[in-house]
């Protein structure tokens, strides 16, 4: 590896200690997640259910693509915000690696930026605007914002690869794209793209049994629930397979490293396995979800588990990755301990307030004169 | 340094300013146009006032699309293109501030979701839940604004940091008070510019009601950032306003934009005054006039921005890194050892021989202001005459001793250089050497033709 072309520490050093960082780095990115699977996941599904439904008003599919629109609009802004988080803290943790990840991209990087007003605001249009957004032609706006949420995908597992390998950065440099060729590139975009189906349809499923129960277009929401169930399903068990070719095709010393790391990672790694395995035996069970409440509340708290449990997996492999190039590196640290007590409490703070204006919007329904 | 060198025709300094002017317009009408509607939808309910609810139900759908959408995507825009084009800067300032940006974050995630369901809930919760929301959002607008304020001001009049290192000694630093009553007022004015918009949709009743109502927001912006701008103006060291102020100011370009951002704001004044007057007479031109109070309120506030950027030349961070990101505490070293051994990437892929490692230092130290051809051409600003062009460069190298032989605590003058705008060169005498012969073959002056434009 040529050292020579990695930059140095910032001088600086860190502002607190390193596991700090890293934990704040998972956490956040675990929520990050929640909300980029449903917005990856929901505007695939969206496209799909919309094209599948040829535009016919009454169709399920055609409901559950507006459902999902209509949900993505505050995803899209969840995800985007959650993300600034797990942003800030991959800049103070690995900056060394990620900005000449991102140099080396360039313009394909940049181009995020574009992408995701394309993507947020093609939402919007199908959500607010009558034809010729919605009906027959309305699917394009969703095809468009689908399209935009998986070249975003391509560019985040591009990122992720070109930082993880210090040791290739002097052939990214020549060729950035490259990295199309990397052996994992493929199968980590594919575990990434049918994991945000499987999450989105989940969702879908559960919100639809919730209005079915309580009633409210209860054939149409039986319907999508099975619908949704079915996609869930099939995509859970892709996913499945997907991971263990992805397990497969790891560079040697990642794939030992991450087996060789006791409890500690091979714990995590297990449970993923375990829990999504799990998962497809539950999705498998039942073909009408409406009759099986329970299950499909177990079903989507095991598929934010599984999310969480991923999320640590993926960070170790990134350690594991960098450990050839992070060992000639000592992090110098310069706590700032009270800025840190304030970010706690500001964060309980701002939270707790949430929490509570939400309530009481919940708590407030209104209509004609009595409403805002 | 020591980061890939990411080569734009266009320059990456104008890249920033397109995507930083995109951002704060956005962020600073998130700012003032939710304490407006804020205002504007307590009034409503407290009077019963259609009118006033149908302004703030207007506009707040312009504040979720713009501030949600466009302002959430180009804040992350501008992490995204520092990180492009200074990476050392922006890791500066992250590992100094990451505790600053993290609280803004929570202010953000509190905004951006009050913000969504304010939207989402006209006519179908209470009256008292609705306003809270707003309310809400506009408070953590408001905080976030307070923290990124800070980090902003900071990169110019950095203050006690620079001694320090600490956090609240930058972060409380000379400018930090005016500039926060400045961009208040900067957020009245974008928050009002963007619902005159919204209020000219209304029957000619209301047109004429609406409009006064928010000239009086937006008379009161113009003052409060009026006496912010002259107060941060008076925070400023002389060595910073000799450069822009003045009979004969060091940057008369600058000069000119100073006098540009006045006029703006006078001219903002002048068309809200007679647009409150006399809307009612004013049939084919009231949407002319609310497009140029939006662009006057924009060219004021684009004109400051640009003015900010401009006087912080030659430094990312005042005092402590230049504009290509090379630390003033660095200059030693890098003349004792050479430049291009601190900087690998630099010779990435350029060859061997002197007027490859000429290029080498071009690329890290002069690209990230200088295209061959395209914005700040450094081919256009060379001497015809290789002795000048070789003269120029040990001034700019003589500049790095000024630097390193200030007295601690004494900064350097900038206005009293030869080019107080540029980073001093850096590197040993063959390295400056090597430069003026690859800079010889942009020019032919080296007596070979010259090279054609391209990458550097």
């Amino acid at each position: 590896m040529n050292m020579e072309l990695i930059p140095g520490l910032d001088p600086h050093g860190l502002p607190g200690p390193p596991w700090l960082f890293q934990s704040l780095l998972v956490l956040t990115f675990f929520l990050h997640m929640l909300f980029v699977n449903l917005t990856l996941g929901g505007s695939l599904l969206a496209a799909v259910s919309h094209i599948a439904s040829g535009g016919r008003e009454g169709d399920h599919r055609l409901l559950l693509a507006r459902r999902l629109a209509s949900v993505n609009t505050f995803a899209i802004a969840l995800a985007i915000t959650t993300g600034i988080a797990p942003l800030l803290f991959i800049q103070v943790l690995y900056q060394q690696y990620f900005y000449t990840a991102t140099i080396l991209l360039g313009w394909i990087w940049f181009s995020l930026l574009a992408l995701l007003v394309l993507g947020y605001y093609a939402a919007y249009l199908y959500k607010l605007r009558g034809a010729p957004a919605r009906g027959q032609g309305g699917g394009g706006w969703l095809v468009l914002a689908a399209v935009a949420f998986l070249l975003i995908a391509c560019l985040q597992v591009a990122v992720y690869l070109i930082q993880a390998q210090p040791g290739q950065w002097a052939r990214f440099a020549e060729a950035p794209l490259a990295v199309l060729s990397d052996a994992t590139f493929w199968p980590r975009l594919l575990h990434f793209v049918l994991a945000a189906l499987a999450f989105a349809a989940v969702i879908m499923a559960w919100w639809a049994v919730r209005r079915a129960r309580a009633g409210e277009d209860a054939d149409g929401n039986r319907r999508i629930a099975a619908y949704a169930w079915r996609w869930a399903l099939w995509t859970t068990a892709l996913v499945l397979a997907d991971g263990f070719i992805l397990l497969a095709v790891l560079p040697r010393p990642v794939l030992l490293s991450l087996m060789r790391g006791g409890a500690a990672t091979m714990v995590p790694l297990i449970l993923a396995i375990l829990l999504a395995v799990g998962l497809v035996m539950m999705l498998a069970r039942g073909s009408d979800p409406v009759q099986s409440p329970g299950l499909v509340g177990g079903v989507a708290a095991t598929a934010v588990l599984v999310i969480a449990v991923m999320t640590i997996v993926r960070d170790q492999v990134r350690v594991f990755y960098l450990q050839p190039a992070t060992s000639h590196f000592t992090w110098q640290t310069a706590p700032q301990w009270f800025n840190t007590a304030l970010f706690a409490l500001l964060l309980i703070a701002g939270l707790a307030t949430i929490a509570y204006v939400v309530r009481r919007v919940l708590g407030a329904p209104a209509s004609g004169p009595e409403a805002a | 340094m020591n980061y890939p060198i990411w080569d734009i025709a266009m320059g990456g300094g104008v890249l920033m300013a397109v995507v930083a002017i995109a951002h704060v317009v956005v962020a600073h009408f998130a700012v003032g146009g939710g304490l407006v509607v804020a205002v504007t939808e307590t009034l409503s309910v407290r009077r019963g006032d259609g009118e006033l609810r149908e302004l703030a139900r207007r506009s707040s759908l312009i504040l979720v699309l713009l501030s949600t959408v466009f302002g959430a995507v180009s804040g992350v825009g501008i992490w995204v293109t520092a990180g492009l084009i200074s990476p050392a800067a922006i890791s500066a300032l992250i590992h100094t501030y990451v505790w600053g940006w993290a609280i803004e974050w929570v202010f953000f995630i509190v905004e951006i979701t009050t913000a969504v369901i304010y939207y989402a809930t006209w006519d179908r919760i209470s009256k008292g839940a609705h306003l809270l929301l707003i309310w809400v959002y506009f408070v953590s607008a408001y905080l976030s604004l307070v923290i990124i304020n800070g980090i902003i001001t900071f990169m110019l009049t950095p203050g006690a940091w620079l001694q320090t290192q600490g956090f609240w000694d930058g972060f409380f630093n000379p400018t930090y008070w005016p500039s926060l009553v400045l961009r208040t007022g900067i957020a009245l004015l974008m928050g009002t510019a963007f619902m005159m918009l919204a209020a000219l949709r209304g029957t000619p009743q209301e047109r004429a009601r609406l409009v006064r109502y928010l000239g009086l927001w937006m008379t009161a912006g113009v003052l409060v950032a009026y006496g912010g701008y002259r107060w941060w103006e008076a925070q400023l060291p002389a060595s910073v306003t000799d450069l822009f102020r003045g009979t004969s100011p060091t940057l008369p370009q600058l000069a000119t934009v100073r006098h540009l951002l006045l006029w703006a704001l006078a001219a903002t004044l002048v068309v809200v005054t007679v647009m409150m007057l006399s809307l009612p007479r004013l049939r084919v031109a009231r949407g002319v006039a609310a497009v140029v109070l939006l662009a006057s309120s924009v060219v004021f506030f684009g004109g400051y921005e640009w003015l900010r950027e401009g006087v912080r030349k030659p430094f990312l961070i005042y005092h402590y890194m230049f504009s290509n990101g090379l630390r003033v505490s660095d200059i030693g070293a890098f003349d004792r050892d050479g430049f291009l051994v601190h900087d690998a990437w630099a010779t990435q892929g350029v060859g061997q021989g002197p007027v490859a490692r000429g290029r080498a230092m071009f690329r890290g130290q002069c690209s990230s202001c200088h295209t061959i051809d395209g914005y700040q051409s450094i081919r256009a600003s060379l001497p015809d005459d290789p002795d000048m062009i070789s003269g120029v460069l040990m001034v700019l190298h003589d500049m790095g001793q000024t630097y390193t032989k200030a007295p601690p605590g004494q900064p350097v003058n900038v206005a009293t250089l030869d080019y107080p705008y540029m980073p001093p060169l850096v590197g040993s005498e063959d390295e400056i050497s090597d430069l003026a012969a690859y800079l010889g073959t942009l020019t032919g002056t080296d007596g070979t033709p010259a090279a054609q434009g391209g990458r550097p």
